[in-house]
């Protein structure tokens, strides 16, 4: 009886084995040019690429549209607008100015215009040209080009989220 | 042995009976218990622990069943149970990368999962269960889940018309079109164009036999200081579209030696009057003053010219004619004051405008072109080539069609090969099991496969015809997207209703319009109702736009508009009687439906409202941050200056109503202006005009919109 339990446990520890190694999944590739949607280059470091999600991905295209004339020092065309304009827009992956700013100012003055917030008139409003889908994805890509990178303010959700992880992975791979 | 001793079974058979029967009993238990492990079963179970640790625990658990969730969706052929484990997908509270797989959240797109399924973009199978089989490719299971850089792929699989959401798919379809893939392949999708390369039945004309041999050898000219290829021989940054064919030095002499033979009727070069040369040529700065002419017309707005600064070459120019750098030691002097003065003669399908010349600047600009834009090492380090030998043309004619160059470029006479290489309109389908391989050590998946052959082609088959693209990273990727995109027929009726066709716009209008349209070429940079370049602005509405006079004049001698631009508008020589023949159509066939002339009549403009405009300008919508009036202002819109000479008042109305109206694209932003706000601004725009005296066109004169 001994032998014959023990060659049940030894079945069962076969089993075990088997599932958990069909559990694991390839290596996890990290070229973002292959994992993500699209990428950007990091202005400051042109070795690095940003993976950019789909709507970052639209922010991106909507930016390099509309927004990159005054707030990028190249533009598509060639000289940027960024001297001509008084005082100097800020570019747009400036997370030392950006990342303080919510989601929400950013919202409205894209979508109001500078005067409107107590800026710069220069920035004019684009609420009526862009779609709030848009605005969204530009703000989006915004913080994902921030240097230094762009952190969301803590909420209750993230934060128990956050020390749920480190449990979380060790259980499911 | 009696009775009782037979029917009592020895030791060694007791013990091996009760093995067997655990043994039994263990085989029987593992089908229930690997039902009752199964990984689906244990990533529901996770989840509901998950979900109580979150605190929208309510809703997170309101669709939650332990059974296995699937989509079906009939009409697509969808039957998915993905969301069997990844059970967060619909959920926007779990978008947060701290939530860990697979119960993260689905990023925003424009699909909903309830409605297509999850397959249809990631491919990979729908109806497995298990991780593996459901997302890699097995022995059951062909199909596997294609990595997200390349999903746009799946987008391309409907979407054949371009939408702006899928950047990488684009740039792969606009790859395929201008390398013309299809000229060997057949595509999904994409035209035929006309013939690509240059027509070469009088190529012996225009190039030397060793210049045949070097750019067949090499298709690359611009080399830095220790002879790296830095830049090609075509595109700023890009690939030439000629690419590098595998040829040994027979071939190369057999090919150059029969390229160089092709001319059929002699080349008659254009006489300028000899007296009138000796007198040109006392002037000392002949190719100075030709570059300046070469300047002047704006021929970098399509030519490339390499230039080096600190060490580093880089191109500088566009990208719509060829890198022009050393173009003085490759074709023959006749043929290119032949070819300047009239490219449609030569190659018909040109994209150059036809200028109109006199001839000192002809004169002049081709010295500039053959002293400074020269390389006199070009053609060095070649063997001796000498005339072609008879057997040596025979060669180069049989290895012209069986390497495929006919399927880029026409010699008359030499019929173009139909489907050259292999049939590509169903490659996003084909299963692993259909590929071959060969030795290439990469993954067997369709992903690397394709990426491995446009890579190198002979890495996967040796004896592949394809000849050796060198592409950047990038651009193989977005062309791998595309490929993958090309799934050949709908799978269901229903996706045959969704595809949406690629539009096919044409504008070759007739008439003499047409003939100085076509002259000049006007489309290759500007877009007419759909059809035409993008590089200058779009013309469907100019007749709204601009006032008569201003447009012949511009036509004539085109000024700087739009100071952000590097490339601009050349300086065709156009005549009056041809500025006004265009200037007439654009008046009357291009007008826009939103812009009504009478709308508006600038008599009833007064300065107050001028003022009050100018106010409104400078001050409350600071419009100078992207408009120069005077010395001042930005570089984004285009120079106000003229504008009152340039612009119609209906349209400047119209425009500050809702720029995207008159032009989808546009810059500028929709603003909130009152309706005396317009007005006032477009009393004060008015008012900017400068040099007043344009020049009247013989004949017709107009006022401004009166011709209309």
């Amino acid at each position: 009886m001994k032998r014959s339990g023990l060659l049940l446990l030894l079945a069962f520890v076969m089993l075990a084995v088997q599932c958990s190694c069909r559990g694991k999944t390839s290596s996890a590739q990290t070229d973002p040019t292959i994992t993500a949607y699209d990428v950007e280059r990091d202005w400051t470091n042109p070795d690095r690429l940003i993976p950019l999600n789909f709507e970052q991905s639209q922010g991106k295209r909507v930016f390099y549209e509309k927004c990159v004339w005054c707030h990028a020092e190249a533009t598509p065309a060639g000289p940027s607008n960024r001297s001509n304009v008084s005082p100097t827009p800020s570019l747009i992956n400036d997370g030392s100015i950006l990342n303080p700013l919510s989601d929400e100012f950013l919202r409205n003055i894209i979508t109001l215009g500078g005067s409107a917030m107590g800026k710069s008139a220069m920035m004019p409003p684009w609420g009526r040209t862009l779609s709030q889908e848009e605005i969204r994805a530009v703000i989006a890509y915004t913080r994902a080009v921030a240097q230094p990178p762009y952190h969301p303010p803590a909420r209750p959700a993230s934060q128990y989220s956050v020390k749920q992880t480190s449990k979380e992975e060790g259980s499911t791979k | 042995m009696n009775y009782e001793e037979m029917g009592k079974p020895s030791k060694g058979l007791r013990l091996a009976f009760a093995i067997t029967s655990v043994l039994f009993l263990v085989v029987l238990a593992i089908s229930p218990l690997k039902d009752l492990l199964q990984q689906w079963k244990r990533y529901k179970k996770e989840f509901v622990h998950f979900a109580q640790t979150r605190p929208d625990t309510k809703r997170l658990l309101a669709d939650f069943h332990s059974g296995i969730d699937q989509i079906w969706i009939p009409n697509l052929n969808v039957v998915d149970r993905c969301s069997t484990c990844h059970l967060g997908i619909t959920q926007p509270s779990l978008l947060d990368s701290s939530v860990p797989e697979p119960f993260r959240g689905h990023p925003t797109i424009p699909h909903r999962a309830k409605e297509w399924g999850c397959v249809v973009c990631h491919r990979g199978q729908g109806l497995a269960t298990e991780v593996k089989e459901a997302h890699q490719t097995t022995l059951a299971w062909e199909q596997p889940l294609l990595p997200v850089g390349y999903i746009q792929a799946s987008c391309g699989v409907c979407h054949r018309s371009e939408i702006p959401d899928t950047p990488k798919l684009n740039r792969g379809r606009e790859l395929l079109e201008d390398l013309n893939c299809v000229g060997c392949h057949r595509l999904q999708g994409i035209e035929r164009p006309a013939m690509i390369g240059p027509d070469l039945t009088e190529v012996g004309n225009k190039v030397s036999r060793e210049w045949v041999y070097k750019w067949l050898k090499e298709p690359r000219t611009i080399t830095d200081s220790n002879g790296n290829v830095v830049v090609n021989g075509y595109e700023n940054e890009e690939e030439p579209r000629m690419p590098q064919f595998r040829l040994n030095e027979q071939e190369l002499r057999a090919l150059s030696g029969y390229l160089s033979s092709l001319k059929s009727k002699p080349l008659e070069p254009y006489k300028f009057d000899a007296r009138v040369i000796a007198a040109w040529e006392k002037k000392a700065d002949l190719a100075q003053q030709g570059e300046v002419r070469f300047r002047q017309m704006f021929c970098v707005t399509c030519h490339s010219l390499a230039v080096t600064r600190a060490g580093e070459t880089k191109l500088i120019g566009g990208d719509i004619g060829p890198e022009l750098s050393k173009v003085g030691s490759k074709v023959n002097g006749d043929w290119l004051i032949a070819w300047l003065r009239n490219p449609g003669e030569y190659l018909p399908h040109a994209l150059m405008p036809q200028y109109q010349w006199t001839d000192e600047d002809l004169f002049k600009v081709t010295r500039y072109i053959q002293s400074n834009l020269t390389d006199p090492d070009l053609l060095s380090n070649l063997p001796s080539l000498g005339p072609p030998r008879p057997d040596e043309i025979q060669l180069g004619q049989r290895l012209f069609l069986e390497k495929g160059c006919a399927s880029c470029h026409a010699i008359k006479g030499v019929k173009s090969p139909s489907d050259f290489g292999p049939d590509l309109s169903q490659l996003g389908s084909k299963t692993v099991s259909q590929l071959l391989f060969g030795e290439a050590r990469i993954p067997h998946t369709l992903v690397a496969y394709i990426r491995a052959k446009i890579a190198d082609p002979v890495s996967v088959n040796p004896a592949a015809r394809m000849p050796q693209y060198h592409l950047k990273p990038e651009d193989l990727e977005a062309l791998t997207a595309a490929l993958l995109s090309m799934t050949g027929q709908p799978a269901t009726a229903a996706y045959a209703q969704l595809v949406v066709p690629a539009p096919q716009a044409r504008f070759r209008p007739a008439g003499k319009f047409g003939e100085v349209y076509e002259r000049y070429k006007c489309y290759v940079c500007h877009r007419f109702n759909g059809f035409g370049g993008t590089l200058a602005p779009d013309l469907s509405f100019e007749g709204s736009r601009a006032q008569r006079p201003w447009l012949i004049a511009f036509l004539r001698n085109p000024q700087t508009l739009r100071p952000a631009l590097t490339s601009r508008m050349p300086q065709f020589g156009m005549t009056e009687e041809e500025a006004a023949i265009l200037a007439d159509y654009l008046g009357m066939v291009t007008q826009s439906p939103s812009v009504n002339p009478d709308s508006v009549s600038p008599k009833e403009f007064t300065p107050e409202m001028a003022n009050l405009g100018k106010q409104l300008y400078e001050v409350k919508y600071q419009c100078q941050s992207c408009h120069t009036i005077g010395a001042t202002g930005g570089y984004v819109g285009p120079n106000l200056n003229n504008v009152g000479n340039w612009m119609n008042a209906a349209w400047i109305t119209a425009w500050l109503k809702n720029p995207q109206a008159l032009v989808p694209d546009t810059i500028e932003p929709r603003r909130d202006f009152t309706d005396e706000e317009i007005k006032s601004l477009t009393a004060y725009l008015t008012t900017l005009r400068q040099n007043p005296h344009i020049p009247a066109p013989r004949g017709t004169v107009g006022t401004p919109g009166g011709s209309r």
